[in-house]
């Protein structure tokens, strides 16, 4: 920045905003070649009008040059000496607003935080808790189910969930109680922690029906067999073939699954909770509590420790 | 540095030396002076530790290196592997099966995941039993922990990813033992879930946990523990005789004359 | 609040700075010392991961894909299945020790334990640790109890580990295969084989021990050698049946549900099995 000989002042541009609105129109008149000619002619007009005042601007400021730094370096002498004795006296008081400044900064830093964090949070929380009812799955005909003889049944809870919402029941046709068809429909989802519970005896090498969809996925299989119990392979529970738990850690009987008959046809339900279920087959007397997760007692002291059961909105 | 000798072959290898040098420190000097790192990795490289320390002392540097596998392995193979229930089991099967050397990086991040956890374990009880977690050290010890458990959430988290059935199966026990949590475990079960039941939205779930949550949080931690070993420096062997700050043990009498056999001797500072 | 440090932090200080000052006279800078044996040691680790993955990978039997397993296991089981039936879930090997501590936590009432309660006091108790024990002193000689733990937990969580490695349950997917060595050994007549087919898969060996397979729950006898007892065919079908009518107070659910055919053939199983293997 050092003058040569010939200058006694560096001549620097005072400050002027034509140059902006001159760019604009240059940027607008390259963008028209592009897009339209009637852009062209406004940017054409804008840079020139734009241009022609900063000319003028700079030839009125060459021409009076000499007459800018001095007031711009007076002024800023002459400010600084009434300012500095101020200064000391009013040290405590410089900066009167500290306190409101840093209550707005958390404030503000907070309010961010919040505007980020609770719809992202809020989507992964909710996103656990919608959404999930149970839709009827129709298993067949009555006639697929004879009288006495456990079926285990495969089949897809939501087609549109696919494989992942596939599921497996115990189901047995008991007889008519009155004049309506009673099942027993157990979940093979084990009371302790939900290991797929196995049946404790022969089960047929053949599948009795095998229902296919058009994307050749298995929608519905039906296997007889003749447990005598049920058994979990986790951690050794034991059912009898009500689905109560005879022996090991599960807390409460196997789920069981609402149904009803639909132009004579099993409709499959939502699934529900027991605690234990006294007599057996079409006698069988059930207290329906909610669909609980595995591991949790339904009823006794300890249930209090889980009064929240899945939410399925 | 050089001997003494003759003065020309001095002057002229100092010269030379003097201009490698200065294409070496150019640059180094550059940074440093922007940035302060040379300085840093300097003083991290050159600083002291008790000269006791032995081979007990590198399982930390070990973890870090079995998580540094872990980390670098884990992005390659997220190359290749798709997140969804319907694809995620056929992208394991085309990595191991088909992908040069995929099988080996698949191999190495598995069984990285193991000696992951076991050098944790041999870590950890190395510093419980060189008391190495007591004062100035707890906050260091306390990460640790903390480590520890995100190193086991990782394990758990990435052991649903192939969805086979051992995945699926054992992430469902897992899930309900978190739901098995007083008044609010069926709360956490379905979130991490997203779901009442392991669902479409499970794998995503946890790919994000495994991937993207746990390693920037062990990261993160990684990070703070280092600062705090070098800041506060390595504990010597409690047995070693030439312990680093041992002297503080004083005894009110001199032990009896058979304090040797049932004790150990009364230690003495090296006289400098 | 600022307090006069008590004695004995003055004292941990001053520890600390001579532990400082010791290192600044008499350490050695840690590289290349230090890091000479950090870099060994993470060699170690890499070829043995390496190692590991050669191993898991070159052991499938076969074209060394697919899920036969190897000497570490196949390199991945069939596709998830959530409706299966014969699936026998296990964890990864590093929970084997919380998975064999939920077996042992057998009761109902005390299954929370298992799942929630110990587990979290391990780690409030680790946390809590340099709280816990705030004695200076590091030498192992000078803190039995800090040792006792030690060997404690490492005998606990190896026994338990691998406890869960080798539990068993007797289903009918794992017990079918034993079969055949039961024919041998016990000299089973042709008419024995289906009862003993269904004895294996209708959850006897629960609670009942059979030449070596199977548990033993509840007080529930071997039966190798069941027959050489007499009972005979019809009250060994009347026990299946109701098992408290023949033994009062026997805690063995009924099998009733079974049919007449099926525990007839089992009947015979049992009477025709006489020891002798």
């Amino acid at each position: 920045m050092e003058s040569g000989p010939g200058d006694e002042k560096t001549h620097l541009p005072s400050p002027t905003l034509w140059p902006i609105g001159f760019a604009i129109g240059l940027a607008a008149l390259l963008v028209g070649l592009i897009v339209s000619w009637v852009v062209v002619a406004i940017g054409a007009a804008i840079a020139v009008v734009f241009g022609l005042l900063w000319v003028i601007d700079l030839s009125h400021a060459h021409g009076g040059a000499e007459g800018e730094p001095p007031p711009v370096a007076e002024a800023a002498p002459a400010g600084a000496p009434p300012e500095a004795p101020a200064e000391p006296a009013a040290e405590p008081e410089r900066f009167p607003r500290n306190r409101f400044l840093e209550g707005t900064t958390l404030g503000l830093g907070a309010l961010i935080g919040g505007l980020i964090m609770v719809p992202s949070l809020g989507l992964v929380a909710a996103s656990g808790i919608e959404g999930q009812t149970f839709k009827d799955v129709d298993l067949g005909p009555l006639s697929n189910f004879p009288e006495g003889q456990f079926i285990i049944t495969t089949f897809v809870e939501d087609p549109a969930a696919g494989e992942v919402s596939r599921r497996t029941a115990y189901i047995r046709y008991n007889g008519l109680l009155g004049e309506l068809p009673s099942f027993t429909i157990l979940s093979n989802r084990c009371a302790h922690l939900g290991c797929p519970v196995q049946p404790n005896g022969p089960v047929a090498s053949k599948p009795s029906e095998v229902v296919v969809d058009k994307q050749g996925n298995v929608v519905r299989k039906l296997t007889p067999a003749k447990p005598a119990g049920f058994g979990c392979p986790c951690h050794g529970g034991q059912y009898d073939t009500e689905g109560n738990r005879i022996a090991g850690p599960p807390v409460r009987a196997l789920d069981r699954y609402e149904y009803s008959i639909v132009h004579g046809r099993l409709v499959l339900g939502s699934a529900y909770s027991v605690a234990k279920v006294k007599d057996t087959g079409k006698d069988a007397k059930i207290k329906k509590e909610l669909l609980h997760n595995p591991g949790q007692h339904v009823e006794g002291p300890e249930a209090w420790l889980w009064p929240i059961p899945e939410i399925r909105t | 540095m050089a001997d003494p000798g003759d003065p020309d072959l001095m002057a002229a290898k100092s010269a030379r030396r003097k201009q490698v040098e200065g294409m070496v420190l150019y640059p180094l000097d550059w940074l440093e002076e922007r940035s302060g790192l040379v300085g840093g990795i300097k003083y991290f490289l050159f600083r002291k530790v008790p000269g006791d320390t032995g081979w007990a002392h590198t399982l930390g540097s070990a973890t870090l290196t079995a998580f540094i596998v872990q980390a670098i392995t884990g992005v390659i193979l997220a190359m290749f592997y798709k997140p969804s229930p319907d694809e995620a089991y056929a992208s394991i099967q085309h990595i191991t099966n088909d992908v040069t050397f995929g099988w080996l990086v698949r191999g190495m991040h598995r069984w990285g995941a193991s000696v992951f956890i076991i050098l944790l374990f041999f870590h950890m009880a190395r510093v419980f039993l060189y008391g190495a977690y007591k004062y100035p050290r707890e906050l260091n010890w306390i990460i640790g922990v903390f480590l520890l458990i995100l190193g086991m959430f990782e394990g758990f988290t990435g052991y649903l990813l192939p969805y086979d059935q051992t995945a699926y199966w054992a992430t469902v026990v897992g899930m309900n033992i978190t739901a098995n949590g007083p008044f609010v475990g069926t709360l956490m079960g379905q979130f991490l879930q997203g779901g009442p039941a392991i669902g479409s939205d499970t794998l995503a779930r946890f790919y994000s946990l495994h991937m993207l949550v746990a390693p920037g949080l062990i990261f993160a931690l990684i990070g703070l523990h280092l600062y705090l070993v070098i800041r506060l420096g390595v504990s010597s062997p409690p047995w070693s005789k030439e312990a680093a700050g041992d002297e503080y043990i004083e005894r009110e009498e001199p032990p009896p004359a058979r304090a040797g056999l049932v004790s150990p001797a009364t230690r003495q500072r090296p006289q400098p | 609040m600022i307090r006069k440090p008590s004695a004995s932090l003055q004292a941990r200080r001053a520890q600390f700075k001579l532990y400082k000052e010791d290192v600044q006279k008499r350490g050695k800078p840690f590289f290349p010392y230090a890091m000479f044996h950090d870099t060994v040691m993470s060699l170690i680790v890499v070829v043995v991961i390496i190692a590991l993955a050669c191993v898991w990978k070159w052991t499938t039997p076969g074209d060394h894909t697919g899920t036969g397993a190897g000497w570490l296991g196949p390199l991945y089981a069939g596709k998830a299945d959530p409706g299966t039936t014969s699936f026998v879930p296990r964890p990864d090997w590093y929970f084997y020790f919380l998975f064999y501590l939920l077996r042992i936590f057998k009761w109902p009432d005390s299954v929370i334990l298992g799942t929630v309660g110990i587990p979290t006091i391990i780690i409030v108790l680790m946390l809590l640790l340099p709280f816990v024990d705030v004695r200076r002193e590091r030498r192992l000689s000078h803190r039995p109890v800090a040792v006792v733990i030690c060997i404690l937990t490492v005998l606990a969580m190896g026994t338990l580990t691998y406890k869960g490695a080798t539990a068993k349950e007797a289903l009918a997917s794992e017990t079918l295969g034993a079969v055949p060595t039961w024919v041998k050994k016990n000299k089973l007549p042709k008419e024995a084989v289906p009862g003993a087919m269904l004895f294996a898969q209708s959850g006897c060996l629960t609670c009942h021990t059979y030449l070596g397979t199977g548990s033993s729950n509840l007080g529930a006898p071997d039966l190798s050698a069941i027959g050489k007892k007499g009972l005979g065919i019809d009250t060994q079908i009347k026990h299946l049946k109701d098992p408290s009518s023949v033994t009062p107070g026997s805690p063995m659910p009924p099998f009733a549900s079974l049919g007449e055919d099926n525990l007839r053939k089992l009947a015979i199983f049992l009477e025709a099995s006489k020891g002798g293997g």
